[in-house]
Formats: C-alpha cells, structure tokens, sequence
C-alpha cells in the first residue's frame, strides 16, 4: 500500500540555491576572517615575529590532541569527554618511565593513550554505546586509577630524556613543528587512505555503512586508537613543560580541544571535517585570545570569547548545511 | 477465520465520498472515487498496490487536499485541510505504523494526542473515561497504569483503536491493522471492530488479507487504478471474485521467453527462521537467475532478505555462499561471503546522501580500489567513471552529492554500487523500485537483468504483480511469515495474487473453495 509511486520531485538539480547559500556563509567566514586582522593589526605588537611564535605555541598542546578528536568526530556523532584524563595518565606514564629513555617512555605514554581510548572506541564502534555516556564514564575510571597507583601525588621524571621535548630549533618551540606534521599527516590518511573514506561514510550514515557491509566497528575503534595516540603526544609535551604529572596535568583540554575542533567548522553530526579545518580552528582560537590579552582585557573575556566563537561557528555549519538540505 | 459476520449496519449512510480525484505530478493517483458507508457498518476498502486506496485515506484523515469531489459526514460537507481539522470532523486513523509508545503506561498512551486532557490533567475524571475506552475495545482485563511495553502487539493496537475511538469518532479508519500481527492477536482486533461498529460508529477497514475482510466487513468497495470498480455485499463475495475485481486485465503470466541460462547453486537457505516474523524458509538460488519473494507488509518477505544480508542478530538458520557456511547475525560477514543488500530504506540504510555520487558508487568496494590502505586515484576515477555509465548517469555530475539527484537515479546509484564487483555472487533487493518512477524502474530491471546474465544470482522482494511478472524468473509467495508455494514457468497474477493476500489453502475457512496444498515443496523445484 505503500508503494504508490510518487516521483521525488524537487529533488533534481536545486544547485542554484544552494550554491547562494554557500556563497552567504562564505561571506560571512571571509568577513569574520577580516575582521579578526584587521582588529589584529590595528593591536599593538600583534604583528611580531614573537607573537606569532606564542600564537602557534599556544595552539599547538590543544590543537595535537584537537586532531584526535577530530578523527572520533569524523566518524560519528561522536566526542571523547576523558581527553583531559587521558593525557593525565599518559604523561605520569611518559614521566615515569623516563629511567629508559625518551623513545621508549614516549612508546609507552602512546600505548597507554592509544589502548585507553581504543577500547572506549571499540565499545562505541561494536557495541554503538553513547559515546558522552561512555567517556564519563572512562573519564572517572582512569582518574581513580591513576590516583590510586600514585597515591595522589605528582609523579616526577625518573630520568632527563624528556627535556629533548621543550627544544627550540630555530627559536621556534618543537610542539609547533609537531603539529604542523601531524596535521599533515592525519589530513592525509583522512584523504587518501581507504580507512580514512570509509570513517567518513560510517560517519555521515552509520547504518548505511552497515547495510553496505562496512567494518564500521572495526574502523571506529582504529580511529579512537588513533586519537588516543594523539593524546599522548600532547601529553608527553605537557609533561615534558611542567616536568611533573598529576591527575590535572589536563586541565581544561578536553574541552579546549572540542571548541577547536568545533571552531574548525567540523559538525558535531559526523562524516564531515578534516585536519586542516582544526588546525585553523585552534590558531584561530588562539589568536582571538592573544588579540585579547594584549589588549588587555581579563580572562574571564578571554574565555567567554572562546564561547562565542564556537557558537558562531556551530551555527554557521549548520546554516550552511540546511541551505545544502534544502 | 472462526468470525461470523453479525451486522450492525443501521441503513443511514453516515459518510459519503463524492468523485474524489486526486494527482501527483503527472500521476493521476485517483480518478473519481465515490462510496458510502453507512452508521454502524464495517465497510472493506480492496484493491492491488497503487490502487489507489492509500491516496483516498490520505484525504479522508487530512492528510492530502483533494484536487476535487467532496466528503460529506453526517450530511454536511466537511474540509479536511489537516489531520486536526479531521478529528474535529470525527475522523480518526489507525495507521499501518504503530503510534503508540511502549516506554509510557496505557493511561499516558490514551493521552496522547487526547485535545480534551488539556494541560493540567484532571485525572480522576480523565481515568474514567479511559477505562470506558479500554472496556469498549475489550481490553477490560488491562489495568490504566501498566506499562504499555508490558502487552502483546495486538493489545497495542487496540490500545491505538482506543485512543482513536476517544476522539469521538464518527468515522474510524483503520489502515492494515492486522499486517504484523498473529492469527488470535488479529482475533482480538476483529472482536473489538465489531464492537466499536455497534456503537453507531461507521468503519472503513482497509486491508489486503481478503479472507478477514469477506469475514469481517459488510460491504467491500474495490478499487483499481484510482477508479473504484464496485462496491457491493460482502456475503456475495468469494475472494477468488475480489481477485478479478482488483485485477481486470492484468498480466497473466510469467514470461518464460526471457528465462537465461541457469548456473550453479550459489545461495543455498535451509530453515530460515526470524522468531515472529518468518518461519523455516528454504531456497536455491543458481547464477543466472533472478528470483522474487513475494508478500505483503508482514508476510516476512522483507525480513528474509534482511536476515541473509545479516541484518537480524536474531535470525537462525543455514545459509551457504558456493557451499561455504556464512553465519547469519553480521552484515560484515555476510559481504565478505559475497552477498550484497539494497534495502528498502535508501535514505537511512542506503545512501550517503551528502556525499559525492562517485564516494556512493564506491562505497562498497573500497578495499579493492587501495593499496597497502592507500588509495589509488587512478583506479578510483576508473571505477567511478565505469560505474556512472552502468548507471547512465552523466559524468560531469560524478562530484555532486547524491542527494541531488532524483529518487529514479538515487535508486541506480544504489543498486549500481553492487554490481560490476569480482567478489559479489548474490545480490538481494528489498523493494527495489519503491517511490521510483516509471522510467527509473526500467532502467532498475534492467540493471538487474543483466547481472543476472553477468552470472549474479539476483533475489528481490516485491509487492506489486507487474513487476514479479516482468522481471522474476522464479516467484516464491509468502504469507505471514511461511512460504505458500514456489512458482517456476508459468503462473497466472491472479494466483499470486491470491497467494499474498490469503495464503494457502485454509481448512477452517468455508468460504475457500479451494484445495491447493500448502506449503508446496519449493526445494525440489530449485536445486
């Protein structure tokens, strides 16, 4: 009874429309951008080789592991809320292990990021738990842990290895370096890999994935793996700088890394985004909060500025995707 | 069917539909459908998939504008613009759907939706009129305040009657009541239909189980290609002469001449069952061939597909790919043993809307297009372009999103995605020319005509006889859940037909004066 053919009309070709409201939002990004400069310029000492160097170093801790998220978000409706744990436990981890060396203390805070987060992913991936559910969840669990095997104390460095971390070839900070490769290499394995498509699809339309027989488990879980990864690697830095880890060695990173993946205009939805969209996301970050330091106003702005950004540009995906919809 | 017909029609024709007509497009969906029904009377409305029979419930709930005619209840005209302003007129919908929400207790489910609640509840007085409702759809054994996902199907159904008849309902249409639900659970329908009938209440059953509807109903409207055909007793009825009525001159046969060569056994099933929904369903399916399960809405059909795509965790049963095991429960598996699915539903189990046509025609083979992981762009433009001209689809589009496209092309996209892949031996269609227009649908049996000749063993699952006639090499019919007969060569649509809608041959029914034997053996036809 339901199979009385009614040809999908209005489905055809609304291309002229769309490409409108592609071009309104456009606007309004080239706009922003704009604006962001010009204010920039007209601050004082904001054009300066130093202060580009703290904007990018200031980027870089967050936008590392800001490229992890972004591999979960791609993938799916999905966000990690025990980032900031996670680099907890990986830096004690990376400190800890110091006594044999930076390579193989740097493979050990990776692992541990890396199976952490991956069997969170596994869980969502095979078993479609809510993901927010599930990494509050993880989130407590790897805090108890560590504060149990530690006693609630800071771990300090058992060897020096990891000062190689806090170099600065060049005068510029290794981290920024770091990130810079890195984004190119997830940008890649995004583009050009098969693994890379198909957390795309499964990410845009999970069961769609399934029907068409997709390891969609499968590819979660290396994507989470893969964040996890990340993780670590913003967290041996962030050890290496304070040279001491405790269970707030992640401050506010879980939630710093979510606005810059966010401020990239990577939905929330899934199935969209790429590296470079959060790299730009976290420099952009970054430079409204360095516009705003120099010119002098509290953290408290700082911070509430954050907020606006991602709302705008939240709302701007969006926009632009009904416009797409329609 | 053990119900005896008691009427409680009265004479006084409460509803009447006056040369309805109504288009889509260029789609003259229905043609001037005019009938009665009077107070009292439980009136069947018949007639084959695109009938048009969806299209006037649609506008006597509110649903649709008429283009012309009107509807006039209780002697007056009435404008049913929306689904609102028909439950002012007292027309209330039980759709095919379920509406009702199992996580809410049944006092909730009658409030839904209820205008007279209002937004402070008072509930003392509401409670009694709830129990009123319940008592009056012979539910009289469920307490208000059990949790709905505490009843059976069938009392979820009659909890919706409930709730439609608590609009004070003058005019109750219920819209397939009984597709998904067992024998004594569609019993319990009946039983309270009658009841709601006594009350004056003018009924309008629409159903394609023609055995329930000559036992139940007092008068049978039939419809065909829009037009309704006739309207008359139901005690003068045979289902047999309901089939000819909805047929007309159908095409009558099966079309052997195109019949390809047949291969090997690729797909062999033995004892496919999915508790409630399909029983003990065996087939063979030879490369070369396409083969058709044939049912309607709950006849298991669907699920049989779903479940051989690996789609139903709960499926059981042994399904072999060349002669190899594949275990049922797991889409990746079921892939990687060669089989490929189209489902029903393009839009939240098919295609990857915003994406590009190109990332949808490749969706599906990607570890053939990479090495060591990586993708390789030459390969991938090659595959791309190759599967655009299967599809015909023009090349410069291959970047756009295939949302963009129309539901004809979308739908060749889909299928398209499956075929022209070295690993695929089977490929299975759930419903593959749902909401596709004329044209799209030839060009979708075509598509899978020739894999069939590729040496794909091609199984789809269809509602409508044109299209098991035209494309089908070997029909299998179901009915509620368990396979009627396996037609190979010739068949008449009207035995089909009569298979879909009514099953084998059913002892207990006096008005079947048939005797076809059940069940006939379809393995020895196939392998």
């Amino acid at each position: 009874m339901n199979t009385l053919t009614v040809p999908a009309s209005g489905a055809t070709a609304p291309s002229r429309s769309r490409r409108r409201g592609d071009l309104a939002t456009d606007a309004v990004v080239v706009v922003a951008v704009v604006a962001v400069l010009v204010v920039g310029l007209s601050t004082d000492r904001f054009v300066s080789y130093a202060n580009l160097k703290a904007i990018l170093t200031s980027a870089s801790l967050v936008g590392i592991a800001a490229l992890g998220l972004t591999l979960i978000m791609v993938g799916g409706a999905a966000v990690s809320l025990a980032i900031s744990q996670t680099v907890a436990a990986s830096g004690m981890v990376f400190l800890s292990a110091q006594s044999l060396g930076l390579v193989p203390a740097l493979v050990l805070a990776v692992v541990c990021g890396a199976v952490v987060t991956g069997l969170q992913g596994a869980v969502v991936g095979f078993a479609a738990a809510n993901p927010v559910v599930l990494t509050i969840a993880a989130s407590f669990a790897i805090t108890g842990v560590a504060t149990g095997l530690t006693g609630g104390t800071s771990v300090s460095p058992s060897g020096t290895g990891y000062d190689v971390l806090n170099a600065t070839p060049g005068g510029v900070p290794l981290c920024v370096f770091v990130l810079l490769a890195l984004t190119a290499v997830v940008e890649w394995v995004l583009r050009r890999t098969g693994f890379g498509r198909s957390l795309y699809l499964g990410g845009e339309n999970r069961r769609a994935a399934r029907a068409a027989g997709l390891p969609v488990g499968r590819t979660t879980t290396v994507a989470w793996l893969g964040a996890g990864s990340l993780f670590a690697v913003t967290a041996a830095f962030t050890a290496a700088f304070n040279t001491a880890a405790n269970v707030n060695l992640g401050g506010t990173l879980t939630f710093d890394a979510i606005a810059a993946v966010l401020a990239g205009g990577t939905p929330i939805s899934g199935g969209r985004g790429s590296a470079v969209r959060t790299l730009a996301g976290a420099v952009l970050i970054a430079a409204v909060s360095d516009i705003l330091l120099l010119r002098g106003y509290s953290t408290g702005v700082q911070i509430m500025v954050k907020g606006v950004i991602v709302l705008l540009v939240v709302v701007l995906v969006h926009l632009r995707s009904k416009g797409r919809a329609s | 069917m053990t119900v005896a017909s008691t009427s409680a029609r009265t004479g006084h024709e409460l509803v009447r539909v006056d040369g309805l007509v109504k288009s889509f497009g260029s789609t003259r969906a229905v043609r001037g459908a005019s009938f009665g029904i009077e107070a009292g009377e439980i009136h069947a409305l018949c007639g084959h998939n695109g009938a048009g029979k969806s299209t006037v419930v649609k506008m006597l709930s509110g649903q649709e504008d008429p283009d012309g005619g009107e509807i006039s209840i209780g002697g007056e005209v009435v404008d049913l613009r929306s689904r609102q302003a028909a439950q002012r007129a007292g027309v209330a919908l039980v759709d095919q759907e379920l509406s009702v929400v199992p996580s809410l207790s049944v006092a909730e489910n009658l409030m839904l939706g209820d205008a007279r609640t209002g937004w402070l509840n008072r509930a003392r007085r509401s409670r009694r009129r709830f129990r009123a409702l319940l008592d009056s759809v012979g539910l009289t054994h469920v307490a208000l305040d059990r949790p709905l996902s505490s009843l059976g199907i069938g009392e979820r159904q009659l909890v919706e009657i409930a709730r439609a008849l608590g609009q004070d309902a003058r005019l109750l249409i219920l819209d397939e009541p009984t597709a998904t639900l067992s024998d004594v659970e569609s019993e319990y329908v009946y039983a309270s239909v009658r009841k709601v009938a006594a009350t004056g209440c003018a009924i309008l059953f629409v159903s394609h189980r023609l055995g329930e509807v000559l036992a139940l109903c007092d008068r049978v409207t039939v419809m065909r290609d829009g037009a309704v055909v006739a309207t008359a007793a139901a005690d003068g009825l045979t289902v047999d002469s309901l089939i000819e009525q909805m047929l007309g001159e159908a095409p009558s046969r099966l079309d052997r001449t195109r019949a390809g060569r047949s291969g090997d056994v690729v797909l062999s099933v033995t004892g496919l069952s999915v508790p409630g929904r399909v029983h003990d369903f065996s087939i063979s399916l030879r490369a070369g061939q396409v083969y058709a399960v044939a049912g309607q809405l709950g006849s298991g059909a669907s699920d049989v597909l779903r479940a051989l795509a690996g789609l139903v965790p709960a499926a059981t049963g042994v399904v072999e790919v060349d002669g190899r095991r594949v275990r049922t429960g797991r889409p990746t598996v079921a892939s990687a043993a060669g089989i490929a699915f189209v489902s029903n539903d393009r839009k939240t189990e098919g295609l990857f809307l915003d994406k590009p046509i190109g990332w949808n025609l490749l969706a599906t083979r990607l570890p053939t297009l990479t090495r060591l992981g990586v993708v390789s762009r030459a390969r991938w433009s090659r595959s791309v372009a190759e599967l655009l001209g299967v599809c015909a689809i023009e090349p410069h589009r291959a970047r756009d999103a295939v949302g963009s496209l129309s539901g004809g092309n979308q739908q060749k996209v889909f299928v398209g995605r499956c075929l022209h892949r070295d690993d695929v031996r089977v490929l299975l269609l759930d419903d593959p020319t749902r909401g596709v227009d004329v044209g799209g649908r030839a060009a979708i049996h075509d598509l899978l005509r020739s894999a069939a000749t590729d040496g794909l063993a091609v199984l789809f699952s269809s509602t409508e006889l044109e299209e098991l006639l035209d494309l089908a090499d070997v029909v299998v019919t179901m009915h509620k859940g368990d396979v009627v007969r396996t037609h190979v060569g010739d068949t008449a649509g009207s035995v089909l037909l009569r298979e879909i809608t009514h099953g084998g041959h059913d002892p207990h029914d006096p008005r079947d004066p048939h005797d076809r034997g059940v069940g006939a053996p379809a393995k020895e036809l196939l392998s």
